[in-house]
C-alpha cells in the first residue's frame, strides 16, 4: 500500500463514477434558467483560473525586452542556483560584489541539483522567478536557452571586441546556443583525475597505481588489510560518464568526444573496449562492492572522506578540499566527530587500456549565469553577472575558493591566502593540476542530450551488473543515440 | 442560510426505492449551487481540467516549454507500446503489488487478531505497529539506504548471526534491490493494514464467535471460517487501495534507489518522471501519466464490481 495522498485521489474518482452509474439520478426533471446560469457561472468560475496555469505560450522569447532596464547601479537581483552549494560561499561572492555595488542587493537562493528540472521552468514562466540563474552546458543549454538574454553585448561591453580571447573557450561554446550567449561562464570543472589519500598509502608501503594492472594489486593490497580501496557513485549518470571518458582516453585520445560529436558511432570497438575496461573495474574488484547502489553525494564523497577508501573519481572541483577549511567542513558535513583534516592528492587516471595512452583530462563550464528575460532590474543583473565572470576582483573571489577554474585568463588561485592541509605535500600536485588543465578542449557535458545520457548510464549499470555483454551496452547506446538524433 | 432553502420534491418511482429517505426526496434550489462552488472548483478546475489537460498533452511532441509543440497524435502511445522500460515498469508494478499486498495481509491480520486477545502492553505493541505509517519516506529513506548498504547494520547483523555469507550489496544488485523497495513498503503500510483489519474485527458480532467456540471449532477455525470472510470487505477495500498504491508508487523507490540499477526499480510513477522533468519528454511522460490513470481506474472498477457481486448486489 501506498501513501495516502495518491491512494485518495484514485479512490475519490473511483468512487465518483460508481456512484454515477449505481445511483438514481439526482437530476431535476426540468432545470429552471435560473439553474443553468448558476451552472455556468460556477463553471466559467471554476476554470478562469486555470488559464493562467496554461504551459504554453509561456516561452521565455521575447519576454520584457520592451521594459526598462532600470539602473546598473542600483536594485534587487534573485539568482538562483544549484551551485555554489555551500550558500556562504555564494554569500562570500555577494559580499565582495557588494563593496563595489553596495545598492544593488543580491539574493541567493540555492536548489539542489536533483530539484533544479522541476523547479526552474515553471518559475522562468512565472513572473516570480529568477532575475540571475545558473545555467551548465549541454542539455540545460537547450533546454532553458530561451529563457535567458543574450550576453553577447554585455561581454563586449565588458571587455572589448575580442572578449574571447580573454575567456576560457570552454565557458564560450558550451554556453552558446545558435550564435546566442546565454550564460557567462563563472569557472570551469576538469575531470578525468582521481583523488587519493597517501596516509593510506603510506601505512600499507603502496604507490598510487599507474595502469589497470597495477590498479588491481593495489586494490588486493589494500582488501587484504580490509582497507577500501576505490570508492565512485556509480549510481550517478555524470560520475560513469567521467570515468567511462576517462578509460575512453586511455584506450584512444579524444575517441569519447568523436562519439560525442557523431563522428563515431558509440558502438565503435574503441568504445565497446572502453566498456569491458569498466566491467573489469567490477569484476576485478577495484569499484566497491555495490557500486551501482552509490551515489557520490553523499555515498561515495563520504566514505573517502571517512576514510573507509583510500581512492575516489573526482575531478578539479574536489582542489577545495585540500585546503583545510574546507575539508574540516566536509568532514564535519560527513559526520566525522571531532574531524581532524587530513591532506588527499590528485592522480592522473591510470593508463587502464595499458596501451601507453595518457588519459586526457576534460571539462567544461561548470556553470555560467544567464540573466532571465523576465529579470525585473534587468541592468543591475547585468552588472553583477559582468562583475562575477569577467571582472578580475569577481573571478579572484572564484579562484581563491578552488572549486572552479575561473573563467578570466589570466587570474590565478592567490595561493599565498589559501591554506592548505599539508603545503608541504599538497602545494606542487595542486598547482601542476591547475596548470594541466589551461590546454584541455575535451567537453565533458557540452556535446550530450539528456536522452544519450540515460542511455549511457544504463549501458554503464548493464555492463557493471553483468546484464549485459560491452558489446550488447555498446549497440543500445547507440541505437539511443540514433533514437534522440531523430 | 439564506439561499439554502431545502424544499420537497416528488421522486420518481426508481428514484424513491433507492433512497435512504423516508420517500421524499429533498433537492438544492438553484441559488444551493453557489454552496458547491469551492468544491466544483477543486474537482473540475485542479483535478479534471488537468487530467483532461494532460489527454492533450499526451498528444504532443514536447518539452514543457517550446510554445509551439510539435502535434504528433497517437505517436507517444505507439512508443510505450515499444519501450521496453515500459513494460518492465508494469512487471515490477504487478510483482510489487501482489508481495506487498499478500505479506501485508497475512501480517495485518495475524496483528489485529493478536491483539484482539487479551496481551499485555497491547497498546503498546499497537503503536510500534503504527509507527511506520506517519513517518514520511523521505525520512526513512536515508536510513534504509545506509542499512541496506554493503557495510549496513543489515549485513552487520547477518554476520553476527552467523550468515554472513548472505551479506552482499542490496541496493546495488537488479536482483535484490526491488525485494528492499518491497520490504520497506511492507514495513511502512503494514501499520495501516493491520488498523483497518482491527477495526473491521471488532465489528464482527462476539456471539458468532462464542457460538463457534460452543461447537468446538479451534483458533485456525475461526480465523478461517468466521474472521476471514468476516473481514473480506476490508481486503477487498486494500486489494483496491494496493493496487492502485502499487500503480503510482514513486517515493521509496525514487529516494531509496533512484528507479536502479539499471532500472531495476523503475515503476511508472518513476519513469513518468524522469522521462518528464529529467529528460524533458513532457508529452511522452504525459501519454504514461494517461494510461497510469486508465490502469489505476480499470482496476478499481473491476475490483469494485466484483465485490459488489459477491456482496449480492446487482
Amino acid at each position: 500500500m501506498q501513501p495516502g495522498s495518491g491512494r485518495s485521489k484514485g479512490i475519490t474518482v473511483m468512487q465518483l463514477s460508481l456512484h454515477r452509474s449505481s445511483r438514481p439520478s439526482s437530476r431535476p426533471e426540468s432545470r429552471t434558467p435560473r439553474a443553468l446560469r448558476a451552472l455556468a457561472v460556477a463553471a466559467a468560475a471554476a476554470l478562469l483560473p486555470l488559464t493562467a496555469c496554461s504551459p504554453v505560450g509561456g516561452g521565455g522569447a521575447g519576454g520584457s525586452s520592451s521594459q526598462d532596464a532600470g539602473s546598473p547601479i542600483a536594485g534587487t537581483v534573485n539568482w538562483w542556483g544549484w551551485t555554489p552549494t555551500d550558500v556562504d560561499t555564494a554569500q562570500g561572492y555577494i559580499a565582495a560584489f557588494n563593496q563595489e555595488f553596495p545598492d544593488i542587493k543580491v539574493n541567493f537562493k540555492l536548489v539542489s541539483i536533483a530539484d533544479w528540472q522541476a523547479a526552474l521552468p515553471p518559475a522562468l514562466r512565472s513572473d516570480a522567478g529568477p532575475d540571475v540563474f545558473d545555467m551548465q552546458p549541454g542539455a540545460y543549454v537547450n533546454n532553458y536557452g530561451s529563457f535567458a538574454e543574450d550576453l553577447t553585448p554585455v561581454m563586449q561591453k565588458a571587455l572589448g571586441d575580442d572578449w574571447q580571447s580573454k575567456v576560457a573557450p570552454a565557458g564560450v561554446s558550451g554556453l552558446t546556443k545558435d550564435g546566442k550567449l546565454v550564460a557567462a561562464s563563472v569557472g570551469a570543472v576538469y575531470s578525468g583525475t582521481l583523488w587519493y589519500n597517501p596516509a593510506l598509502f603510506d601505512k600499507y608501503g603502496l604507490k598510487p597505481p599507474t595502469t589497470l594492472d597495477e590498479w588491481d594489486k593495489v586494490c588486493q593490497e589494500f582488501r587484504s588489510h580490509d582497507q577500501g580501496c576505490f570508492v565512485q557513485g556509480a549510481a550517478g549518470q555524470g560520475f560513469d560518464q567521467d570515468t567511462l571518458q576517462a578509460i575512453a582516453n586511455s584506450v584512444e585520445p579524444g575517441l569519447w568526444t568523436k562519439a560525442s560529436s557523431g563522428e563515431v558511432p558509440w558502438n565503435s570497438p574503441g568504445i565497446v573496449k572502453t566498456l569491458d575496461i569498466w566491467q573489469q573495474l567490477f569484476t576485478r574488484k577495484i569499484m566497491q562492492p555495490g557500486a551501482v547502489g552509490y551515489q557520490q553525494y553523499p555515498d561515495a564523497n563520504n566514505d573517502f572522506l571517512t576514510g573507509k577508501y583510500a581512492m575516489v573519481m573526482m575531478g578539479t572541483w574536489y582542489t577545495q578540499y585540500s585546503t583545510e577549511k574546507a575539508m574540516t567542513a566536509a568532514l564535519k558535513a560527513a559526520g566525522v566527530s571531532g574531524a581532524k583534516p587530513f591532506p588527499i592528492l590528485p592522480l592522473q587516471f591510470p593508463d587502464v587500456a595499458q596501451a601507453g595512452n595518457v588519459s586526457e583530462m576534460f571539462g567544461d563550464a561548470d556553470y555560467g549565469l544567464s540573466v532571465s528575460t523576465k529579470a525585473k532590474d534587468k541592468a543591475a543583473a547585468e552588472t553583477f553577472v559582468t562583475w562575477l565572470s569577467t571582472s578580475k576582483a569577481g573571478q579572484q573571489a572564484v579562484a581563491d575558493q578552488l572549486n572552479d577554474v575561473p573563467a578570466l585568463k589570466g587570474v590565478e588561485p592567490d595561493f599565498e591566502q589559501i591554506k592548505f592541509v599539508d603545503p608541504a605535500t599538497q602545494s606542487a600536485p595542486v598547482k601542476d593540476l591547475l596548470s594541466k588543465v589551461a590546454p584541455v578542449t575535451q567537453p565533458r557535458f557540452a556535446l550530450l542530450t539528456t536522452d544519450v545520457q540515460d542511455a549511457m548510464l544504463a549501458a554503464a549499470t548493464s555492463t557493471a551488473t553483468g546484464s549485459a555483454t560491452p558489446q550488447e551496452a555498446a549497440d543500445t547506446l547507440q541505437k539511443a543515440a540514433e533514437a534522440a538524433a531523430r | 442560510m439564506a439561499g439554502t432553502t431545502i424544499a420537497s420534491a416528488r421522486p420518481t418511482a426508481r428514484e424513491a426505492g433507492a433512497d435512504s429517505g423516508p420517500g421524499t426526496r429533498r433537492r438544492l434550489r438553484p441559488a444551493g449551487y453557489l454552496w458547491i462552488l469551492p468544491a466544483l472548483v477543486l474537482c473540475v478546475g485542479l483535478i479534471y481540467y488537468c487530467i483532461a489537460y494532460t489527454a492533450v498533452i499526451s498528444t504532443w511532441d514536447w518539452d514543457g516549454i517550446d510554445p509551439f509543440p510539435e502535434k504528433v497524435g497517437a505517436e507517444n502511445y505507439v512508443r510505450i507500446a515499444q519501450d521496453p522500460i515500459f513494460w518492465r515498469t508494469i512487471r515490477h508494478t504487478v510483482v510489487f503489488f501482489v508481495v506487498t499486498f499478500v505479506v501485508q495481509t497475512a501480517l495485518g491480520v495475524v496483528f489485529a487478531v493478536l491483539l484482539h486477545s487479551r496481551v499485555w502492553l497491547g497498546v503498546v505493541y499497537k503503536v510500534i505497529i503504527f509507527i511506520p505509517v506517519v513517518l514520511a519516506p523521505a525520512i526513512t529513506a536515508p536510513v534504509f539506504r545506509r542499512l541496506y548498504a554493503p557495510d549496513g547494520q543489515f549485513n552487520w547483523v547477518l554476520e553476527h548471526v552467523g550468515l554472513g555469507g548472505l551479506a552482499q550489496p542490496w541496493l546495488g544488485q537488479e536482483s535484490t534491490a526491488l525485494p528492499v523497495i518491497m520490504a520497506i513498503t511492507v514495513w511502512q503500510w503494514t501499520g495501516l493494514t493491520f488498523v483497518l483489519y482491527f477495526a473491521a474485527m471488532s465489528q464482527i458480532d462476539p456471539s458468532v464467535l462464542e457460538a463457534a467456540r460452543i461447537d468446538g471449532a479451534g483458533n485456525l477455525r475461526i480465523l478461517a471460517s468466521i474472521i476471514w470472510p468476516g473481514v473480506r470487505g476490508t481486503t477487498v477495500a486494500l486489494g483496491i487501495l494496493s493496487a492502485i498504491g502499487a500503480l503510482k508508487t514513486f517515493d521509496v523507490p525514487y529516494l531509496v534507489a533512484v528507479g536502479g540499477p539499471n532500472y531495476a526499480t523503475e515503476f511508472l510513477g518513476t519513469y513518468i518522471y524522469r522521462k518528464t522533468i529529467a529528460q524533458s519528454h513532457v508529452g511522452y511522460g504525459a501519454a504514461l501519466s494517461v494510461i497510469l490513470l486508465v490502469l489505476a481506474l480499470t482496476f478499481a472498477i473491476i475490483m469494485q464490481v466484483r465485490g459488489r457481486e459477491k456482496d449480492g448486489v446487482s
